[in-house]
């Protein structure tokens, strides 16, 4: 098991976010997260990586307890790449800055070793010609494979994907999911937010439903798009299927 | 009026005000060296107590915006007088020194709500983002959030250093002899008042305007590197 959690609660203020959380991820699975906005899918996925701070439960990454101790929220962030809805590149800085930046002050690997990876990871989402553009040149669908080629610079164990088409227009959602099926292919541990169901059919394997900081239904891809236990998931995916 | 009267008239309007400048000239440097390092201060005053107004401690956060207040309370002349009378019998303070740090730290106060400020324009993604690839937030500070705040806050930074440049005028009061002392002596001596301050006023916009035309290119220079927002 590489991702483990027990219980796991968050509250904002009075909003419960997350109520009661418990499931597992084994190595190399990927799983995807559905379900209707508010559930609390991003929340948990923050929690995971140490962005947000759990009320109550407990987390396992790997075999390290995610709690107070800073040295073992630093560790766990190492292991795990993170790609966001809004892209998040680093503006001033070229995409080859980008996936170098945190190569060489955290991992501290230098200038050449990390130009090396980058440009190896730069031809695998195919953008190796960008690596002297700023973001701000590139579009919606180049930004996310150079975000995505990031996390990956730093070669953690786990990637986690909050929505990353969501901001793309529709032509460009394909190239970003060519990128991650060729992920999930090779093995990595995914753990992805996302209205693709599509994506889900294709390489997911396993679904989780969530609703209102619950999880409502989980299993097998095939066993909770073809048939759906919960009546709450028979709602939401009619809609989402159309 | 005779055309060899009025001639006459502007020449020695000129031979007066050439005379206020040469006389004054040697005061400019003064100025300028108070302002330079009065403003060093105030930066880098201003960027720590900028920085601790974002702060996630209490203690911290509150003692930075006490400074603040204060500092942006109390106007800089009565702040010159404090610094030089108050603490500078005590501490035997120099008119120079009290002067840089006067200003120094009232600046200070404007500065750190600027960068406070800047440091708030950036998108909260790019801490997410910085902290998920496993940077600690000092890090973040130095390599992702305070770069692209250096950008945005260069106007309001340079506005204020032209603002300080003018304030410096001030510090003439406890007796430096900076630009304004020194107006304040040749009118005293030869009583030429609209002459003097019309040539103090001069050199001053001289030096406010060639300061402006710097901040533009500055400006322009910093816009070139394709900072912009990337969705």
């Amino acid at each position: 098991m590489i991702i483990q959690t027990k219980e796991i609660s968050k509250k904002f203020g009075e909003f419960i976010a997350l109520d009661k959380i418990t499931f597992e991820v084994e190595k190399g699975e990927v799983v995807v997260l559905i379900g209707p906005s508010g559930s609390g899918k991003s929340t948990l996925l923050r929690c995971l990586n140490g962005l947000e701070k759990i009320d109550s439960g407990e987390i396992v990454i790997d075999g390290i307890k995610l709690d107070k101790d800073k040295k073992n929220i630093h560790k766990v962030k190492e292991e795990i790449g993170m790609v966001f809805q809004e892209f998040n590149l680093f503006p001033h800085l070229t995409v080859s800055g980008n996936l170098c930046l945190a190569q060489e002050i955290v991992r501290k690997r230098n200038k050449s070793d990390s130009e090396k990876i980058s440009l190896e990871l730069l031809d695998k989402v195919g953008l190796m010609n960008k690596k002297d553009s700023f973001p701000n040149q590139l579009s919606g669908g180049q930004q996310q494979r150079v975000a995505i080629a990031r996390a990956l610079a730093m070669n953690p164990k786990i990637m986690l994907f909050d929505e990353p088409t969501s901001a793309l227009d529709p032509e460009m959602i394909g190239e970003v999911l060519e990128v991650m099926k060729n992920l999930a292919r090779e093995g990595m541990t995914m753990l992805v937010v996302t209205h693709e169901i599509g994506f889900a059919r294709e390489v997911a394997n396993r679904i989780i439903f969530m609703d209102q900081g619950r999880i409502i239904e989980e299993g097998k891809t095939e066993n909770i798009l073809n048939s759906p236990q919960n009546p709450r998931t028979i709602a939401f995916l009619s809609k989402v299927l159309k | 009026m005779p055309l060899n009267e009025i001639f006459n008239w502007i020449s020695h309007q000129l031979q007066i005000l050439k005379n206020i400048f040469i006389f004054l000239a040697p005061a400019i440097p003064m100025t300028i060296k108070l302002t330079l390092i009065a403003f060093a201060l105030a930066l880098l005053l201003g960027l720590f107590v900028g920085i601790a107004r974002l702060s996630h401690r209490g203690l911290i956060k509150t003692l930075s915006k006490i400074y603040v207040d204060v500092l942006r309370g109390i106007p800089l002349l009565v702040q010159i007088f404090f610094i030089y009378f108050g603490l500078g019998k005590i501490l035997n303070l120099d008119r120079f020194l009290a002067g840089v740090i006067a200003i120094g730290v009232c600046y200070s106060a404007y500065l750190a709500e600027i960068i406070r400020a800047g440091i708030q324009a950036i998108h909260k993604g790019q801490y997410q983002a910085a902290l998920s690839l496993g940077m600690t937030r000092y890090k973040t500070m130095r390599y992702v959030i305070l770069p692209q705040s250096f950008r945005i806050i260069i106007p309001p930074v340079a506005n204020e250093f032209i603002a300080s440049l003018k304030d410096s005028s001030l510090v003439s009061i406890i007796g430096l002899r900076e630009l304004t002392r020194a107006g304040r002596e040749y009118y005293s001596q030869y009583f030429v008042d609209f002459q003097t301050w019309l040539v103090v006023g001069i050199i001053y916009l001289a030096m406010t305007l060639s300061l402006s035309r710097l901040v533009s290119y500055l400006e322009k220079k910093f816009k070139v590197h394709g900072y912009g927002i990337s969705h």
